[in-house]
């Protein structure tokens, strides 16, 4: 555990004395900020349009929840899709221009150490990232009444969709000793994970069953839950199971460089 | 302190290192000479732990290499031929991280920082960013870190590479201090690789010739240029007549 520490810890200060923290950090910020503007100011359109209308119906069911604030998470999401390959781009393939890798791999580590370490240093940056995120919301509860359980259980799956991201980011960048190929190939996977419930629409595999597995696949399915607020363990499961998976395959590729 | 037990290494079907077999006691400083491809690097990243041998195995300090792998990494400090620095780092920062994943205990691990900075003549750049430092002071950084430990066994690639001669000088005393300490310091076994000739002169008591992935010559130096031949001779002959051994074993 101790090494783990000691591995994220490198990596966090590495990113931060780099431009590319920044880059991320403040690139998100920006959107994080359009975005919400946006959602905010339709919502207010139709509020002032369902008013005009007398429509009263619709103005009970439209709420802060469903038309801001799920909505706003939804589009950061397609933001994670950029930034987090340039997050971990670097993760395992600038070791290997470095020379680092040699140093890290004739040191007592385990390849485990050294594989949660990055992890671990991707899950904190994802954290902030969810603190940007949150405080938009949280904006929210000054000048209307959201559900705060609901609002938290979104910004869970946000949070969780960032991890499953990572863990990609890092086995993509195990792959490979150029950062681009890293960039390209973790922004590719998540592309099509993103995809795939409408690639599952589409039927083109043929039969239910393979429509099904496509849609559970995918983070966007899981994401819809969490947004509603339901907390499902069967939802937990299947990002526990992406993020130790993908981890999995990233300490299988760290520890070929031995066998190649 | 070294023992390499038929060491093998193949990729593919290409054999890097064939069946090489030594041993080196505390306080040996052994050169490891060859041609380029002769298996030098590979031999080294067997004995390391960064490759696994395809045959053979070895023991750093009594640990084995496959049985007891951390503990056999923990009693190496290692300079690999391309030097494992993150520029962006402070020279600082730096050793304090390789202390860490070292396993030097929390409470030695500054003072273990510090004497290694200023056993390579690092303490006036220690806030300094590695990417900014020149290739020679990059160097001792490279040194500093498989010192930090203070591993009974070295094992560097080429230690004196692209340095100037007052820098090569500095680093080859270094060197035999380490092997050789004041009171109090840890007695370190040293191997490096080199093909600079008179390098070895200058630091090994032994050698290790390896041509195309064998070991071709293990002998004291003084017994090697006691016939009045220089390293030099020795080199071309001996890697000259491997050639000539694979030659009639291919004919027959």
């Amino acid at each position: 555990m101790k090494h783990v520490a000691s591995i994220a810890g490198r990596e966090l200060r590495g990113l931060f004395v780099s431009p590319v923290a920044y880059c991320v950090l403040s690139f998100f910020a920006i959107l994080a900020g359009l975005f919400f503007v946006v959602h905010v100011r339709n919502f207010d359109e139709w509020v002032m349009r369902y008013q005009q209308m007398q429509a009263f119906d619709q103005l009970s069911e439209i709420n802060l929840n469903d038309h801001v604030i799920s909505l706003f998470y939804q589009s950061m999401t397609v933001v994670l899709l950029f930034a987090i390959p340039a997050l971990t781009m670097g993760l395992f393939a600038a070791e290997k221009t470095n020379g680092t890798q040699e140093l890290l791999l004739t040191s007592p580590l385990t390849i485990w150490d050294i594989v949660l370490g990055k992890f671990l240093a991707g899950a904190i940056f994802v954290l902030i990232l969810g603190a940007i995120v949150g405080a938009f919301p949280g904006l929210l509860f000054a000048y209307g009444d959201p559900e705060p359980l609901r609002t938290l259980s979104g910004l869970l799956g946000l949070v969780l969709v960032g991890l499953t991201y990572v863990s990609i980011g890092v086995f993509a960048s195990s792959l490979t000793r150029s950062q681009i190929v890293a960039f390209l190939l973790t922004f590719v996977l998540l592309l099509v994970l993103f995809i795939l419930p409408a690639l599952a629409e589409l039927d083109l595999a043929g039969g239910a069953g393979a429509g099904e597995v496509l849609r559970w696949l995918s983070t966007e399915t899981h994401l819809e839950d969490l947004l509603k607020g339901l907390v499902d363990t069967q939802h937990l499961a299947y990002f526990a199971v992406m993020i130790a998976g993908f981890l999995v395959l990233t300490k299988a590729s760290v520890e070929s460089v031995r066998w190649r | 302190m070294i023992e390499a037990r038929h060491l093998s290494k193949r990729y593919g079907d290409i054999a890097a290192v064939r069946d090489v077999s030594f041993q080196v006691g505390r306080g040996e400083v052994v050169g490891f000479l060859g041609p380029n491809g002769a298996g030098k690097t590979t031999t080294m990243r067997m004995l390391t732990g960064f490759l696994p041998p395809t045959d053979g195995t070895a023991l750093i300090a009594e640990h084995d290499i496959f049985e007891d792998p951390l503990a056999a990494r923990r009693a190496v400090g290692y300079l690999p031929e391309t030097l494992p620095l993150y520029p962006e780092m402070t020279v600082r920062s730096y050793l304090d991280f390789v202390a860490r994943i070292k396993d030097v205990p929390r409470g030695v691990l500054r003072s273990s920082v510090e004497r290694a900075m200023e056993r390579c003549g690092l303490a006036e750049v220690s806030r300094q960013v590695i990417g900014t430092l020149s290739r020679g002071y990059r160097q001792r950084v490279g040194l500093a870190q498989a010192i930090v430990h203070d591993p009974p066994v070295l094992i560097l690639d080429e230690p004196t590479v692209g340095l100037d001669p007052l820098q090569v000088r500095e680093i080859r005393q270094l060197i035999r201090d380490l092997a050789s300490p004041r009171g109090g310091q840890t007695q370190h076994t040293v191997i490096l690789s080199t093909h600079i000739l008179p390098e070895v002169e200058a630091i090994c008591r032994r050698v290790i010739l390896m041509s195309r992935g064998r070991k071709v010559v293990d002998a004291p130096l003084e017994e090697l240029v006691r016939g009045g031949q220089s390293l030099d001779e020795i080199f071309v002959r001996e890697t000259a007549r491997d050639d000539v051994d694979l030659a009639t074993e291919a004919a027959s």
